[in-house]
């Protein structure tokens, strides 16, 4: 897994082409209007946090005028884009590493900002060939006056005007055109050959034969392979990441695209019928919305993807919706157009003209809003008509496992936790129920902003009720609500950014400060926390608390009446990434004495095993068919001993633990490893356990390790007749029913059964636990049958009743992947019981554990 | 990087009056369907849709343009050069193409090689007509037969002032190459396209000048993070097997480079090298730049160590815990037996403990070997609040085979260690006016002048220790930078009223 990448929207420019009978190729509308300033080119660049958190770097180096300034923090947000822009001219004369990080961030963009500066940036930046050709590109750009209106980016507006508007190959595709260090990005939209702009049931059967005809050309389009989705009608749902209800769709707390739209549809049928298929031939043929990004080389592709699919389509797919059933881009293209013909008539400059324009359209007003809101990394909300509004936005990473080190920064204040990686292994889709929702924003403000829309009210009550220490599945018990509908709005809300799902708060939890907590904004949280939590400890003060030695949270609140404010502490601190919970894993870490004791008791089940068989080989007989029977049903075709086995221990499958994957890779194995594992003990006597006890790369030498401890004790060594590898692990199966279910009286593992352990072998197993190192089981639910055998036998040495019937149900969570802390909630058991076994496992010495996040 | 990334290379030549077309294409048919029996059966995408793209308008020639189609991605260099009374109607417009997976993730590198390639074509036609003279005008034809007209008219507006032989040659250039393949062109397309594809990188002799097309796929890095004073570099490879005056020209980095041990600061380094402080730093970013270095904080034992969630891998890699162990043993010197050495008698001890007392005679590198699960547990027993010093003591009796400062780095270069920093904030400063700040400075200036001018001559040394307590500068900063030890720091911060210390 990648470490996310920050939200870095590299949106440079919106560009609203239309292509028309009456005037051809139109470049619409256009934002913002002037080339982008300086100012915002730096504020695209993730500087600010990349390095360390520090802001004396500058001053540590004002002392040398070559470091370039460019690449520090700067101070303030002033200074940092005047550095930037004089720093840049600079790092693009300089072959150095350093100027080849600012290219990257910047450097595409500075000829087309036609900068009066000694810019060989372009030509530069890929092959060192400093040649200055391709750096015409934005030299008209900085003219006033008339130009302004006749170039776009620094091209002339008929050039590009002709570059946007593709042919119909394009139609519902990505567009994608890269220019130097820049790309057009569009969702090119056309008008069908019966002059609709939209194909459905609502033609009526005269025109059946037109879609028919339509859809086998958008199939044999799609069937081209190109982003079939693309192909998606609009009242086709989106592929989104989270499937949302009716009524939760994106849009967040208003009237919602696709549940709106589709509803529509069918009664604006007619509707579009008349308008849009109205004069037969529409005027306009096509628009192309086009997102102008200037994504970092390494970043491309990536970036390019999240903004198509996340806005450009989207957004596309809304302006044609519109499109079709009012006419809605033509008109308001229109409209646009002749208050730009106005202006220039008028001879207005362009920034008055384009505040006329976005004042008096609504589409050139969602322009310019996407704009706003997509290039500062929000939501944006846009209203098309008095009917359709939605949002748009580039889902943004919500957590990350890793800490950000010197060698490869990282966006601070994100949460680090592991606790929202979802295991692969086994896919619990119920995890989210066990999580709790934490707010980021204050309920009342949230509740605010669904006001207006009265069907939300629901919500409303919904979010009232939410609380960050009490899991989505405790919430719908106690307030009734269906938990599918809470997993929806909490699937919503987090979508939207208005909520995080995190395990539930707990004051015995233990909570440090986060690693990755953003210092920078210290100084304003500082003063939020003040006016929030007046008369408690300071946010440094409480920082300063979790900063030592973990320890639970409780700790740290005075006293009982306290509680709950120092949990709404805990949840703020939580919110802004200042704190992360520490949470605990374990594995079961098995000590010689039980491998020992396993290899004793192996040992001797073999001898009996092999006195039984000599005893079965005179039923052999009638065993035989029966064997058969039971092994056609177990395990495939396995060997004439399995089968025995296999019979006697009829319900080894059924049990969770014995399942060993490697079962038949081990009988493969076994000839050829066999006789490895023998030789050890006499190759280094001193320390036979170290090649034979180690757990080294268990599943391939499976073999080894369940036979060596039997083959190394000495008994075995003066054994006249070796048996053969099947026998060992015949009697290994044959063993496994009885043990492994702990509550039945284990036969021959319970230690009472040690008993019969004559003085003399009790030693030989003692000096036999010298020949074992302590190792560690590090998936016990996959463990070998070895491994199996030694957690029974840790189970069997328990003294508390309770602790040797839980011990099945708490083993699987100690694999490393699991927190401890959340045991007791995926289980729906009491807290302190749990914690209480655990501690006594713990305490045992049974289990090595480590804390992270 | 992945082979037979370039799945066509092709020359687009734009005529006047017949529009684009596809003189050269590799491996044929790939772009215009064509007769050829080895050709493509299928064009790779549909090129009059694209070859807008591919020859634009004149506004976005010489730039690099790239078009997605048909989930191929375009990458081209249209070139237009101007030559009055050389070409017909003043113009040669061509785009020498590559054609790569829409997806391809480092397609920049690609786009180098083509602008680089757009270039020199461009010079090679401007010097000596590279491209114009091989050009075959049968090319152009198609059904119809003006493309003959065109060429008595090209030649006449192109050749007047030309001698006869240069008009021969062309002639013959013509007569001699059949069409679609072969030529000199051609022949580039096709050794790009399999040195590129087969060793990223080609050099091709272009026979009748002096003139060599060297290409080559640079992948692309990540820009450097900075580098700060207080950032300790370690060497991932040895340098020293370069003889030093060869790596680089840099002279900071040839005086720098033997000091590099990966226990000394940045700032260290470029006293011991007397190197400009700014110079070392971006030295160091070099070789951060080339992963020829990676960064550590400063190891000391007042210093706090934590693991982070990687910690996982390390408990689960069998082959991890052995690099480790190898790692972080005390090299065996043979006075072991000797046991003068107080540490040595007790690391002997330990491991004669461990043998159960009875094999005396253990193999002298059996006796070194840290155990796997000593390593294992030592690593979980770091914790947050728990200084190096204080968990030495409390794991001393595991520690005695440890090299403990290769221990912690080891578990910092493998991710699954973090350092945790100590941060101080003056808690009372934000909400104490602006004056009673000014005068704390004051106070400050004073003990701290003395090492401000000794260190530099910039005033912004000189600051008080005020502008370091706001919770963005680590003590391993503040340290170095004042070049005091963190115990004078500490006190001193402790003198300055309500501070917090923060560790994260």
């Amino acid at each position: 897994m990648p470490p996310p990448l920050p939200p870095s929207s590299t949106l440079h420019t919106i560009l609203l082409v239309t292509k028309s009978r009456s005037l051809g190729p139109r470049l619409v509308f256009h934002y913002p209007p002037a080339s982008p300033s300086a100012a915002s080119l730096a504020a695209n660049t993730p500087a600010a946090w990349y390095g360390t958190a520090t802001s004396t770097s500058d001053d540590t180096d004002s002392t040398s005028s070559d470091w370039d300034s460019s690449t520090e923090d700067g101070a303030g947000d002033d200074e940092e884009v005047g550095s930037r822009a004089s720093g840049s001219g600079r790092a693009g004369g300089s072959r150095s590493v350093h100027s080849h990080r600012t290219r990257l961030t910047a450097g595409g963009f500075r000829a087309l900002e036609g900068f009066d500066e000694d810019d060989d940036g372009l030509g530069d930046d890929m092959n060192g060939d400093s040649s200055r050709k391709g750096n015409g590109i934005g030299r008209e750009g900085k003219a006033g006056g008339r130009a302004e209106w006749e170039t776009v980016l620094g091209f002339k507006m008929d050039a590009l005007e002709k570059m946007l508007t593709p042919g119909k190959s394009f139609n519902k595709r990505r567009f994608e055109l890269g220019v130097e260090g820049i790309v057009f990005v569009g969702a090119p939209m056309f008008v069908r050959e019966d002059g609709g702009w939209k194909k459905g049931r609502r033609y009526g059967n005269k025109d059946m034969r037109t879609k028919l005809g339509q859809d086998a050309v958008d199939k044999a389009n799609d069937s081209k392979g190109y982003d079939q989705d693309e192909g998606v009608d609009l009242d086709e749902p989106d592929s989104e990441k989270f499937v949302y209800p009716e009524g939760f769709e994106p849009g967040y707390g208003h009237g919602l695209m696709s549940g709106a739209a589709s509803g529509a549809v069918s009664e604006a049928g007619s509707d579009t019928r008349s308008q849009s298929t109205n004069g037969s031939t529409p005027d306009m043929t096509m628009f192309n919305i086009v997102f102008v990004l200037n994504p970092p080389a390494l970043e491309y592709q990536l970036r390019v993807k999240e903004m198509y699919d996340n806005v450009v389509r989207k957004y596309a797919k809304a302006l044609k919706y519109e499109q079709a059933k009012f006419d809605y881009v033509w008109k308001e293209s229109k409209k646009i157009m002749a208050m730009k013909t106005r202006a220039v008539e008028n001879g207005d400059p362009m920034s008055l003209a384009w505040h006329k324009i976005i004042a008096s359209s609504p589409l050139a007003k969602s322009i310019a809003t996407i704009y706003d809101s997509i290039s500062n990394d929000k939501i944006a909300h846009v209203h098309l008509d008095a009917t359709f509004d939605t949002s748009f936005q580039i889902p943004q990473a919500v957590s990350t496992p890793y800490i950000p080190t010197a060698m490869e920064p990282q966006m601070p204040g994100l949460w680090l936790t592991t606790a929202n990686i979802v295991n692969e292994d086994e896919p619990d889709l119920n995890f989210t129920q066990h999580y709790a929702l934490l707010l980021l924003e204050d309920i009342e403000t949230l509740v605010k902003e669904l006001e207006g829309d009265a069907k939300d009210n629901a919500i409303a009550f919904y979010i009232r009720s939410v609380t960050p220490t009490k899991s989505l599945h405790k919430l719908s018990i106690a307030h009734s609500i269906p938990s599918q509908d809470i997993q929806y709005i909490a699937g919503h809300l987090v979508y939207w950014r208005r909520a995080r799902l995190i395990p539930p708060l707990h004051q015995r939890d233990t909570y440090i400060v986060s690693p990755n907590a953003d210092m920078r904004a210290l100084k304003q949280a500082v003063s939020a926390y003040a006016t929030r939590f007046s008369a408690l400890p300071s946010l440094p003060e409480m920082l300063h608390k979790l900063s030592g030695p973990p320890r639970p949270y409780a700790h740290h609140i005075p006293s009982p009446d306290h509680r709950q404010v120092y949990m709404d502490i805990l949840a703020w601190l939580m919110r802004g990434g200042w704190v992360t919970q520490l949470r605990t894993f374990a594995w079961v870490r098995v000590p010689a004495e039980i491998k020992a004791q396993v290899a004793a008791i192996m040992e001797r089940e073999a001898s009996m095993k092999k006195a039984a068989e000599m005893e079965a080989t005179r039923h052999n007989e009638d065993n035989d068919s029966i064997a058969s029977v039971g092994d056609s049903v177990l395990s495939g075709g396995e060997t004439g001993h399995v089968k025995k086995s296999s019979l006697l221990s009829g319900n080894w499958p059924a049990t969770p633990l014995r399942r060993s994957p490697h079962s038949e890779e081990t009988e493969a194995m076994d000839a050829s490893t066999i006789l490895s594992p023998r030789l050890q003990p006499y190759r280094s006597p001193a320390r036979p356990s170290s090649d034979a006890g180690s757990t080294s790369s268990r599943i391939t030498t499976v073999p080894a390790t369940s036979n060596a401890p039997v083959a190394t004790s000495p008994q075995s060594q003066n054994h006249p007749h070796r048996p053969s590898p099947l026998h060992f692990n015949a009697a290994i199966r044959e063993l496994s029913p009885s043990s492994s279910r702990p509550s039945a009286p284990p036969s021959i593992v319970s230690p009472t059964m040690a008993g019969p352990f004559s003085p003399s072998q009790e030693t030989a197993v003692e000096s036999a636990s010298s020949k074992f190192e302590p190792s560690l089981i590090l998936s016990p639910q996959k463990a070998n049958e070895i491994e199996a055998r030694w957690l029974e036998q840790i189970c069997a040495s328990f003294r508390d009743p309770d602790l040797r019937e839980m011990w099945p149900t708490l083993l699987k969570y100690f694999d490393g992947k699991h927190a401890l802390d959340d045991v007791a909630l995926r289980e729906g058991l009491k807290r302190k019981r749990i914690g209480a076994l655990i501690g006594m496992i713990r305490e045992g010495g049974w289990l090595l554990t480590v804390r992270h996040w | 990087m992945p082979t037979r990334m370039i799945k066509s290379i092709f020359f687009t030549r734009f005529h006047p009056e017949k529009g684009s077309r596809v003189l050269h294409q590799v491996p044929e048919g790939s772009i215009t369907p064509s007769a050829s029996p080895s050709a493509l059966k299928q064009p790779l995408f549909h090129f009059p849709s694209v070859s807008d793209y591919i020859i634009p308008r004149q506004e976005f020639c010489d730039r690099l343009v790239t078009t997605c189609t048909n989930r191929y991605r375009v990458v081209g260099y249209p070139v237009c050069i101007k030559g009055e009374g050389k070409y017909y109607r003043n113009e040669f417009i061509f785009n020498f193409a590559l054609v790569l997976d829409e997806d391809a993730a480092d397609w920049g590198s690609y786009a180098s090689v083509v602008r680089k390639l757009g270039r020199l074509l461009r010079a090679l036609e401007e010097q000596g007509g590279f491209l114009s003279r091989e050009e075959d005008l049968r090319m152009f034809e198609d059904d119809e037969d003006d493309g003959l007209s065109w060429k008595e008219l090209g030649q006449t507006e192109s050749q007047t002032d030309d001698d006869d032989e240069r008009e021969d040659r062309h002639f013959n250039t013509w007569r001699s190459e059949p069409s679609g393949s072969g030529g000199k062109v051609y022949a580039l397309c096709e050794m790009i396209l399999e040195d590129l594809n087969n060793y990223c990188e080609c050099m091709i002799p272009i026979v009748d000048d002096s003139n060599t097309i060297n290409l080559k796929l640079f992948p692309t890095h990540l820009p450097p993070a900075p580098i700060f004073a207080w950032h300790v570099p370690l060497l991932t490879i040895d340098l020293s097997s370069f003889s030093s005056t060869t790596i680089s020209s840099d002279l900071t980095l040839t005086r720098i480079l033997p000091y590099i041990d990966g226990t000394r600061s940045v700032s260290h380094l470029s006293q011991l090298a007397d190197t400009d402080l700014s110079l070392t730093r971006k030295a160091v970013q070099h070789l951060v730049y080339y992963g020829c270095v990676i960064l550590l904080d400063i190891f000391h034992f007042n210093a706090i160590y934590a693991p982070t969630a990687e910690i996982y891998d390390f408990i689960t890699d069998q082959s991890l815990q052995e690099e480790c162990a190898r790692y972080v043993r005390i090299p065996h010197i043979s006075l072991a037996h000797g046991a003068r050495d107080e540490r040595k008698t007790l690391a002997a001890r330990n491991v004669l403990a461990e043998d159960g007392g009875n094999e005396a005679a253990a193999v002298d590198a059996d006796r070194y070997r840290v155990p796997k699960e000593h390593l294992v547990k030592l690593y979980t027993s770091l914790k947050q609040g728990l200084t190096l010093r204080n968990w030495v003591l409390e794991n001393f009796e595991l520690l005695t085979c440890v090299d403990v400062r290769r221990f912690i780095t080891f578990g910092v270069i493998k991710g699954f260690l973090y350092r945790v920093h100590k941060y101080a904030i003056a808690t009372s400063s934000s909400g104490v006016a602006g004056f009673e700040e000014e005068k704390r400075r004051e106070v400050l200036m004073k003990p701290l002048e003395g090492e401000g001018r000794a260190y530099g001559s910039d005033a912004s040394r000189e600051l008080p220790l005020a502008r370091y307590l706001d919770g963005l500068h680590s003590f391993d900063e503040i340290c170095t930078e004042l070049r005091m030890n963190e115990r004078d720091v500490l006190e001193r911060v402790k003198g300055f009223g309500e501070v917090q210390i923060i560790h994260r």
